[in-house]
């Protein structure tokens, strides 16, 4: 099963796509991937009911986030209530550690995402502070890096042997889609996924 | 064009503005932005800069301008641009757009937009409801 | 940077009207430096002669923060515009804008710790009929250098 892993709807400050149209585009466009999950910003919607979509246009639809810690942004999946305790998902100081280990705690995973990007991606804190334990898969496939901020997420996955996941990052509905990851089996909702990267049986792909 | 020869993934034609200094102090002008930042790649680089960068206003002007020229008649409703990162004056962008959604209740289209930089970079994202009869 | 004591003293308070009068002149200078080609914003001799529906994204009240807003930093660029069209503005209008903070945030990018306020402006004419909304999202940087802006 393909998805996307890494979307943003209206609901992040800089997001401009409706979910809607997310799936109305997948489906006109004939997009390979079979769903997305919506990371929106420093947040996790609770309220929105995306099942309707997911029938209607036969994705699947996964919530999870993106928030920022001190070693750049973070997707994190199989969010919960007991991670949303745990931590702040408004703040944007969280230590990249501690939301390694409550991810993990609370059921869920953590994945630094866009690693080769300026200041929010976790390379530069890495060759300035050094590694941090409890990383296993990152982002390694960015629908929004630039020219060399992959390459850069993939050199780092293979010296410290990362596993590694794509994702669009789209923030317009046209975005989605350009990267994602593979999975060998289906996933049905969040607890696969996390099952699914924790396994660590996936590739990353880009289209474009 | 009409609402009814639109569908979703239409393209509308790519275009390279006119981005040179001397367009962009006249845009400068009428806007009441007439500093270095704009207008003057020396006084942009002073300030830190690479060099002039456009305002992101007429990056927004020229997105309305290229819908006005696929559709013409046309009623842009909201437009909405995120602007990035800079571009810089006297480069050669392109801008582009794309139909992500139709709306035959409303006559409405929904339009994703971007303007990227010779390297291929998006350095503004936007979208736009434009409403045809 | 406490953006919640922001959110609570300042959020959706009107600080400022500002009066524009809208000239054919204005609207011509404009519709010619950003290539603007639609007869209808191009030539005056044109029936639905008007100013075309970024125009007012331009202006700037008489302040662009409210009296004693907090100082968040000397530097900030301009993260975008959304201009929401509710009616024409025609040569011989003058508009009165009201500005007030619609919402402020924080958040990391490319550029490193921003804050954002969303500064918007709803245009009306003469009439008191609605032209415009802009929402002008600007960033304050205490602590960056402006040649690392990027989100």
């Amino acid at each position: 099963m393909i998805l996307d892993l890494h979307t943003h709807s209206i609901k992040s400050d800089d997001g401009r796509a409706r979910v809607e149209t997310y799936c109305g585009w997948i489906r006109k466009r004939e997009l390979q991937i079979e769903g997305f999950v919506l990371t929106e910003h420093r947040q996790f919607d609770d309220e929105s009911d995306y099942r309707p979509l997911e029938h209607e246009f036969g994705l699947r639809i996964l919530k999870g986030s993106e928030v920022e810690t001190d070693y750049g942004h973070v997707l994190v999946f199989g969010v919960n209530d007991r991670m949303r305790a745990a931590f702040d998902f408004a703040d944007i100081d969280l230590p990249l550690g501690l939301v390694l280990e409550e991810a993990k705690r609370c059921g869920g995973v953590a994945v630094p995402c866009h690693p080769g990007r300026p200041r929010v991606g976790m390379c530069a804190h890495f060759a300035e502070r050094g590694a941090v334990d409890g990383v296993r898969v990152i982002e390694t496939r960015n629908g929004g890096s630039r020219n060399g901020e992959d390459a850069a997420a993939l050199a780092l996955a293979e010296k410290f042997g990362y596993r590694g996941i794509g994702g669009s990052d789209a923030h317009l509905v046209s975005q989605i889609g350009r990267c994602a990851t593979r999975f060998e089996g289906a996933i049905r909702n969040e607890d696969d996924l996390v099952r699914a990267i924790r396994s660590g049986k996936f590739e990353a792909i880009r289209w474009t | 064009m009409r609402f009814e020869d639109i569908e979703i993934g239409d393209e509308l034609p790519a275009e390279q503005p006119d981005v040179r200094v001397e367009r962009v102090r006249e845009f400068a002008k009428t806007a009441g932005m007439l500093t270095g930042r704009f207008v003057d790649h020396q006084k942009a680089r002073e300030q830190g800069l690479p060099g002039a960068i456009l305002p992101g206003i007429m990056s927004q002007a020229l997105l309305a301008a290229v819908i006005h020229r696929w559709a013409p008649g046309c009623a842009i409703q909201q437009i909405d641009t995120v602007f990035r990162a800079p571009i810089l004056v006297d480069s050669h962008p392109t801008t582009r757009g794309v139909v992500t959604s139709t709306d035959a209740g409303a006559q409405t289209v929904d339009v994703d937009l971007t303007i990227e930089n010779e390297a291929g970079e998006t350095r503004v994202i936007g979208t736009a409801v434009v409403r045809l009869d | 940077m406490d953006v919640e004591a922001i959110k609570k003293n300042w959020l959706n308070r009107e600080f400022d009207v500002a009066e524009f009068p809208i000239t054919q002149e204005r609207i011509l200078a404009y519709v010619h430096a950003c290539g603007e080609t639609d007869p209808r914003f191009s030539d005056p001799e044109h029936p639905e002669f008007q100013a075309p529906p970024t125009f007012t994204a331009q202006y700037v009240g008489r302040r662009i923060l409210p009296r004693d807003f907090p100082m968040l930093g000397f530097r900030g660029f301009d993260a975008g515009k959304t201009v929401v069209l509710h009616g024409p503005a025609r040569p011989g209008d003058t508009l009165f804008a009201h500005s007030k903070i619609a919402d402020a945030y924080e958040k990391t990018g490319r550029s490193g710790r921003m804050v954002f306020l969303v500064h918007r402006m709803e245009f009306v004419n003469q009439k008191d009929e609605r032209v415009s909304t802009v929402d002008w999202r600007m960033v304050r940087q205490p602590d960056q250098e402006p040649e690392k802006r990027e989100k």
